[in-house]
C-alpha cells in the first residue's frame, strides 16, 4: 500500500513538530536537530498528552505535560520528575515508518514507507487543505482518485492527496522548476482548484 | 457510563458571588439555576426541582434520589480566612482528568513554568499516599516542591509543602504551606461540575490567609493557572480517563493519580472514565 504524504520536507525544519494524519491515524511528526524525521502516535504513553504539542530538544521530543523525553527511536530517555532514573525500555512512543523523498515526508501507518516513483526534479510548491474528500479533489482535477495526481491541463503540477478525518483532504503540491512568476501563478491555480472543489454540489 | 453512580453526588452549578439566573448542564441534564443572594433553586427542563445547598461559595445540587453527604472542609469555618470563589473555567475534557491534573505536581515546571515550577528543579521527591478507609478519601502527604512563585502572597521562590485530599470523585482539596503563616495551611479546592463525560466546568475555590492581595488579583492568579492547565486537558487522548492500568504508564511521581484511579474504580465512579482498554 502506498504510504501517506503527510508534509512537505521544507515545512518541518529541524526542531519542528506538527500533527499529521495517515489513513485516520493521528500522529506527531517531528524532526530532530540532526535532521532525522519520526512519526509517532500522537499521545505520550505516560498520560496521553498529544506529543504534537511537545518541544524538540536536540534529537529528542519532549512532552509538554511532564517533559518526558523520547529519542528518535521512540524510547523514553529522560523523566524530569526522576532525573536520576534510567527509564525502563518498556516506556516508548509507538511509531510508524517515515521516509523522505523528493521533498515530501511519507508515512506508512502499517509496514514500511516506500515512497512512490515520481518524476525527478520536482520542487515543493505548497500544502493546502480542501474541505472535500479525495474523490472530489481528483474529479475537479479531471482525474480518478489516485495516490499521485498528474494534472492533465497543467503538466508542470503534481498533487499528492492525503485524506484527513472529517471528510477533508490535504494536497501537497509539487511543480517542475518554474520561474518565480509562474510559481505565483501555480499558487493561484491551486487556490482556484480549492474554490471550485469546495463550491461543487455534493453528489 | 455509570451515570447511575454519579447522580447521587452533589455538584456545584453556580457560585454565590452575584445573584442571578443561569442555564447550565449537569451529567447531560439541562438545568436552570437561580440564586437571589439568600436562597437558590435548581430545576430541570421538565420543571422538577432538585435539592440545593449553599456551601463553600457555591450552589450545589444533586440529581439522584439518594444523595451522599457533601464532604466537609473545616477550614471554611476558621475565622480570619478569606473565602475566595475563583470563577469558572470550562474545559472540553473528562471531569476526572481535570481532578487528576489538580493532583499532579510533576507538570508544574512545564505547564506553569516560572510560577509553580521551573527547570532544572523538576524532581518529585518521595511522598506518601493512602486511601483513608475510615473516611473513604484519597490522601497524599509529605509532598514538597520547589516553586518560583507559589501563591500571590509568596514574595519569591520557596520550597512548598503540600497535602492533597480527594473526598469526592469530582472534587479535590489542596493544603499548601502558607507563606505569611508558616504554621497554617492555605486551602485551595477544585470543585468540578461534570457537564458530560467529556466536558466539565472547574470552579476553583480558596480559603486562605492573605490580607495583601485584592480579590481580583487572587482570582486572576488562579485563572491564569487553570487556563494553562486547560491547554493540556483538552489535548489528552483518550478524552475519558483510562482506569485500565495497561493504558497509561505511571511512575513514582504519579502515586496520587494511581490511588485516585484505583479508588474511582473500586467505588464504581466511572462517569468520565474508560474501564477497559479500547
Amino acid at each position: 500500500m502506498t504510504p501517506c504524504p503527510v508534509a512537505l520536507s521544507r515545512d518541518l525544519p529541524p526542531g519542528g513538530v506538527k500533527r499529521v494524519f495517515a489513513r485516520g491515524r493521528e500522529l506527531a511528526l517531528w524532526r530532530g536537530a540532526s535532521g532525522q524525521v519520526a512519526a509517532w502516535d500522537n499521545r505520550c504513553p505516560h498520560r496521553g498528552m498529544r506529543l504534537s504539542h511537545g518541544f524538540v530538544r536536540g534529537d529528542r521530543l519532549a512532552c509538554l505535560y511532564h517533559g518526558w523525553q523520547y529519542g528518535t527511536d521512540g524510547t523514553c530517555a529522560h523523566i524530569p520528575a526522576h532525573p536520576e532514573l534510567c527509564p525502563p525500555a518498556t516506556i516508548r512512543a509507538t511509531g510508524c515508518d517515515a521516509a523522505e523523498a523528493g521533498g515530501v515526508i511519507w508515512v506508512a501507518p502499517e509496514g514500511y514507507a516506500a515512497p512512490p516513483e515520481l518524476p525527478r526534479g520536482l520542487v515543493a510548491l505548497r500544502s493546502l487543505t480542501f474541505r472535500c474528500d479525495a474523490a472530489r479533489l481528483a474529479r475537479i482535477c479531471g482525474l480518478e482518485a489516485a495516490p499521485v495526481l498528474y494534472l492533465p491541463d497543467h503538466p508542470s503540477l503534481v498533487i499528492l492527496p492525503n485524506p484527513l478525518p472529517g471528510g477533508q483532504v490535504e494536497a501537497h503540491v509539487l511543480t517542475a522548476p518554474l520561474p518565480a512568476a509562474d510559481r505565483v501563478a501555480a499558487v493561484h491555480l491551486t487556490e482556484a482548484l480549492r474554490r471550485a472543489a469546495e463550491a461543487e454540489e455534493t453528489a | 457510563m455509570s451515570r447511575d453512580h454519579a447522580v447521587n453526588d452533589w455538584y456545584p452549578v453556580a457560585d454565590t458571588v452575584r445573584p442571578g439566573a443561569r442555564a447550565t448542564r449537569l451529567l447531560d441534564t439541562d438545568l436552570q439555576v437561580a440564586w437571589d443572594g439568600a436562597a437558590a433553586a435548581v430545576t430541570d427542563a421538565a420543571g422538577t426541582a432538585h435539592p440545593v445547598q449553599i456551601r463553600y461559595g457555591h450552589v450545589w445540587t444533586c440529581l439522584g434520589a439518594a444523595p451522599r453527604a457533601l464532604f466537609e472542609i473545616s477550614e471554611a469555618e476558621e475565622p480570619g480566612r478569606r473565602l475566595v470563589p475563583c470563577g469558572r473555567v470550562r474545559v472540553r475534557c473528562s471531569p476526572l482528568r481535570a481532578v487528576e491534573n489538580f493532583l499532579d505536581i510533576a507538570h508544574f515546571p512545564f505547564v506553569h513554568k516560572g510560577i509553580l515550577g521551573a527547570e532544572p528543579q523538576t524532581e518529585v521527591f518521595p511522598y506518601a499516599v493512602k486511601i483513608r478507609e475510615e473516611v473513604d478519601e484519597v490522601w497524599a502527604t509529605q509532598v514538597r516542591f520547589h516553586q518560583p512563585q507559589a501563591a500571590k502572597s509568596a514574595g519569591g521562590a520557596t520550597e512548598i509543602r503540600y497535602e492533597y485530599r480527594v473526598p469526592h470523585p469530582m472534587a479535590a482539596v489542596l493544603y499548601k504551606t502558607c507563606p505569611p503563616r508558616p504554621e497554617a495551611w492555605d486551602v485551595i479546592a477544585i470543585f468540578v461540575q461534570p457537564v458530560s463525560e467529556t466536558e466539565c466546568i472547574a470552579w476553583p475555590w480558596m480559603a486562605l490567609y492573605d490580607d495583601e492581595s485584592s480579590h481580583a488579583e487572587m482570582v486572576q492568579f488562579q485563572q491564569e493557572i487553570f487556563v494553562q492547565d486547560r491547554s493540556i486537558l483538552e489535548n489528552q487522548l483518550p478524552v475519558r480517563l483510562p482506569l485500565d492500568p495497561r493504558m497509561e504508564i505511571p511512575t513514582r511521581a504519579d502515586l496520587t493519580s494511581i490511588a485516585y484511579r484505583r479508588w474511582l474504580k473500586r467505588r464504581g465512579a466511572t462517569y468520565g472514565a474508560m474501564t477497559e482498554a479500547q
